[in-house]
């Protein structure tokens, strides 16, 4: 063997190795969520849930306010998707497109406020939005993941925006449209992948959310599903079995969700459009 | 179809920078008309402006007789074709040559019919059905000029189609364009910095610099008669060879000294310039071109002499650097600098101010880098300048305009 080939099956090993290291704990939730109670706790372990059960996933189920607690995190979800993708693109257009006052100062605020690290923040957060009566309140959680979803959102997007080049705009407008029918009809189709990938990051963060959801929301019946996953650990110990079968359960929309959309994040859809 | 008209245009940026100085310009019905200078000479913001991409600053723009000034690029019935192409990558080529057509509410049917037609001609038949991007450079540029010209539009804009294209392309799009061009008739504004693309397109071609215009006139009249030293160095290729020469007068008879040598100008060299008995005592920039430099075998008059530094054969002439005792053009800011030949080489001793002078020789003539030669040139055949302002000495059939701007 030649050592380009000796270095190529390294990085084909380490490669596997990263990605088991990844995969193990998503299989390790998966496989404990199907596994009777005494497989769950044996001295050896068990790799595959054999026998398997379905109990785990109907104790889970039929816990007090599951069933609010995912229309909760769906409702959201699905505002800061929607609003901080709507906001975002606008405000991208507009630091793409416009030279104003400001403009430079306004991108790299932007970034600035992502360095914040948030766990910092919680406790200032909370007194602020408990002087406005926020606190547990969805719509206070939704205001705030939306400060740190949407300078995201804001910064990729502007990306995709810059990646089309002005003048197949103007060729539009040459060739009869307006201005806005020209970003209709050309700019909107061609960053749609941009569109795609950043409500994909907006719905993981969101769904994902934790220590904010914790922190804010304190009835049960109106906290989102990951905090409603923490509540399987009790003075008493922990639930491993529901827990799991929770676990998996919350992790199923974002999959779906991402499996859903892929598809369109056609990259590079600007390609041929001009020399380069 | 229709003529365009720029009167007194201008362009003003926020920061205070001049793109384009009061130029005034009226390409007729059905003309080519190329719009030429170095980058940054606001070629391409004259275009913008005309095709509304680009706000006005002063002046005005005429299609057809109407002022656009205030009219979106839509409404100005203009077509563009753009450096970049900027096709529509997310559709086929049939698309984006439809799209105009179908932006204008033309009926189906007739926009197949056309788009059919220009992808006949074009050699675009078989690819309607693919995108930009599995498309060659040239495919792409067909598309782009077929996206324009299926319009039927009252003008075509160009900013550098070509120049993205490798240098056989161009020479073969060159003509195309110029053929498409005469066959449709349609008025047309071509932006280019290659001189050579300018002089064998263009009916008119427009020298800009700096935002200024410099001169507008045919292909032939420009390269004979270049009204100031921006334009003589800017047109050719290879450029005028240009340098200082004293204008001396003994007996009557005037002769402009280069160097050592004095070379006699006839009676009607001087009878045509007026002007230049005026300059007796002073300095002048005098040109010629590498053509006009001839080896002196046979020549009569007062010769040159000059030592060969570099031989390019080009196949059917060769291209002589010759360097010869004279002084150089020390007015960088009235010629295009980047056309000019490298200045003379070190180590040399005996000659204390030269120049390099460029010639196209016959293929036949056998000529060694170092060897000396002797080089006639005819006075007939010079150009005058005058050093302070750059502006040709005025020959009575030819009237003197606009001083290079600095």
């Amino acid at each position: 063997m030649s050592s380009r080939q000796l270095s190529k099956v390294g990085w084909n090993a380490l490669g596997l190795a990263v990605f088991v290291v990844m995969i193990f704990p998503v299989y390790w939730m998966v496989s404990t969520a199907f596994k009777t109670g005494p497989n769950i706790f044996s001295y050896s372990p068990k790799w595959l849930p054999i026998p398997a059960t379905l109990a785990n996933f109907g104790d889970a189920i039929h816990r007090q306010y599951f069933w609010q607690n995912v229309r909760n995190s769906l409702i959201v979800v699905c505002v800061v998707v929607t609003l901080s993708l709507a906001l975002a693109f606008l405000a991208a257009l507009a630091l793409a497109k416009f030279r104003f006052y400001g403009r430079k100062a306004f991108i790299v605020i932007t970034i600035a406020v992502l360095m914040v690290p948030l766990n910092a923040l919680i406790i200032p957060l909370y007194i602020t939005l408990s002087r406005v009566h926020q606190v547990n309140k969805l719509s206070g959680v939704i205001i705030t993941y939306m400060t740190f979803v949407l300078p995201f959102a804001i910064w990729t997007l502007r990306g995709f925006i810059l990646g089309v080049p002005r003048e197949l705009e103007e060729a539009a407008m040459v060739d009869g449209t307006t201005r806005f029918g020209a970003f209709v009809r050309i700019l909107l189709p061609l960053v749609a992948p941009g569109l795609v990938a950043t409500s994909i990051f907006a719905f993981i963060q969101a769904w994902n959310e934790y220590i904010i959801a914790y922190v804010l929301l304190s009835s049960p019946e109106k906290q989102t599903l990951t905090v409603w996953l923490a509540s399987f650990t009790t003075n008493r110990g922990t639930a491993w079995g529901p827990l799991m079968a929770g676990a998996t359960l919350t992790a199923v929309p974002v999959v779906m969700f991402f499996l859903l959309v892929q598809r369109r994040i056609a990259f590079g859809l600007t390609a041929g459009a001009v020399r380069g | 179809m229709a003529d365009v008209q720029l009167v007194h245009l201008s362009k003003v940026y926020d920061n205070g920078v001049v793109a384009v100085n009061d130029l005034n310009l009226e390409i007729g019905e059905g003309e080519f008309v190329v719009l030429v200078g170095p980058s940054g000479c606001g070629k391409t913001t004259a275009l913008r402006m005309v095709a509304g991409l680009e706000e006005i600053s002063d002046g005005e723009i005429r299609i057809g007789g109407k002022v656009v000034n205030d009219l979106p690029p839509r409404e100005r019935d203009i077509a563009m074709v753009f450096q970049n192409y900027a096709l529509y990558p997310h559709k086929t080529v049939y698309e984006n040559l439809a799209f105009g057509l179908r932006m204008r509410k033309v009926p189906k049917d007739e926009q197949k019919r056309r788009v059919e037609e220009i992808a006949r001609v074009l050699g675009l038949a078989d690819m309607l059905k693919r995108r930009p991007a599995q498309l060659s450079g040239g495919q792409r540029q067909r598309v782009a000029m077929g996206r324009a010209i299926v319009r039927e539009p009252k003008a075509f804009l160009m900013d550098e189609p070509l120049s993205n294209l490798d240098a056989k392309l161009r020479v073969q799009m060159r003509a195309e364009i110029a053929r498409i061009q005469q066959a449709l008739r349609v008025t047309t504004v071509y932006v280019t910095h290659d001189q050579v693309e300018a002089m064998t397109m263009g009916h008119r071609v427009a020298v800009m610099r700096d935002g200024v215009l410099q001169q507008v006139d045919t292909p032939q009249h420009l390269y004979d008669a270049p009204m100031n030293l921006f334009v003589a160095s800017f047109v050719g290729s290879p450029p005028m060879n240009l340098f200082e020469a004293t204008i001396v007068q003994e007996n009557g008879r005037i002769s402009c000294r280069v160097g050592q040598v004095e070379l006699e100008l006839p009676s009607d060299v001087v009878a045509q310039r007026p002007a230049l008995a005026e300059y007796e005592g002073r300095s002048v920039a005098i040109g010629i071109r590498p053509e006009d430099v001839r080896e002196a075998a046979g020549w009569d008059g007062a010769r040159l002499r000059g030592r060969i530094l570099l031989v390019e054969s080009l196949g059917s002439e060769q291209l002589v650097h010759i360097e010869i005792a004279a002084t150089p053009l020390e007015r960088a800011d009235l010629i295009d600098t980047a056309a000019q030949p490298p200045g003379p080489s070190l180590g040399v001793e005996d000659l204390e101010r030269a120049v390099t002078l460029l010639g196209r020789f016959d293929r036949h003539l056998l000529l060694v880098p170092g060897g000396a030669v002797e080089v006639a040139i005819d006075p007939r055949l010079l150009h005058f300048f005058d050093l302070e302002t750059g502006v040709a000495i005025p020959t009575v059939d030819v009237p003197v305009a606009a001083e290079v701007v600095r």
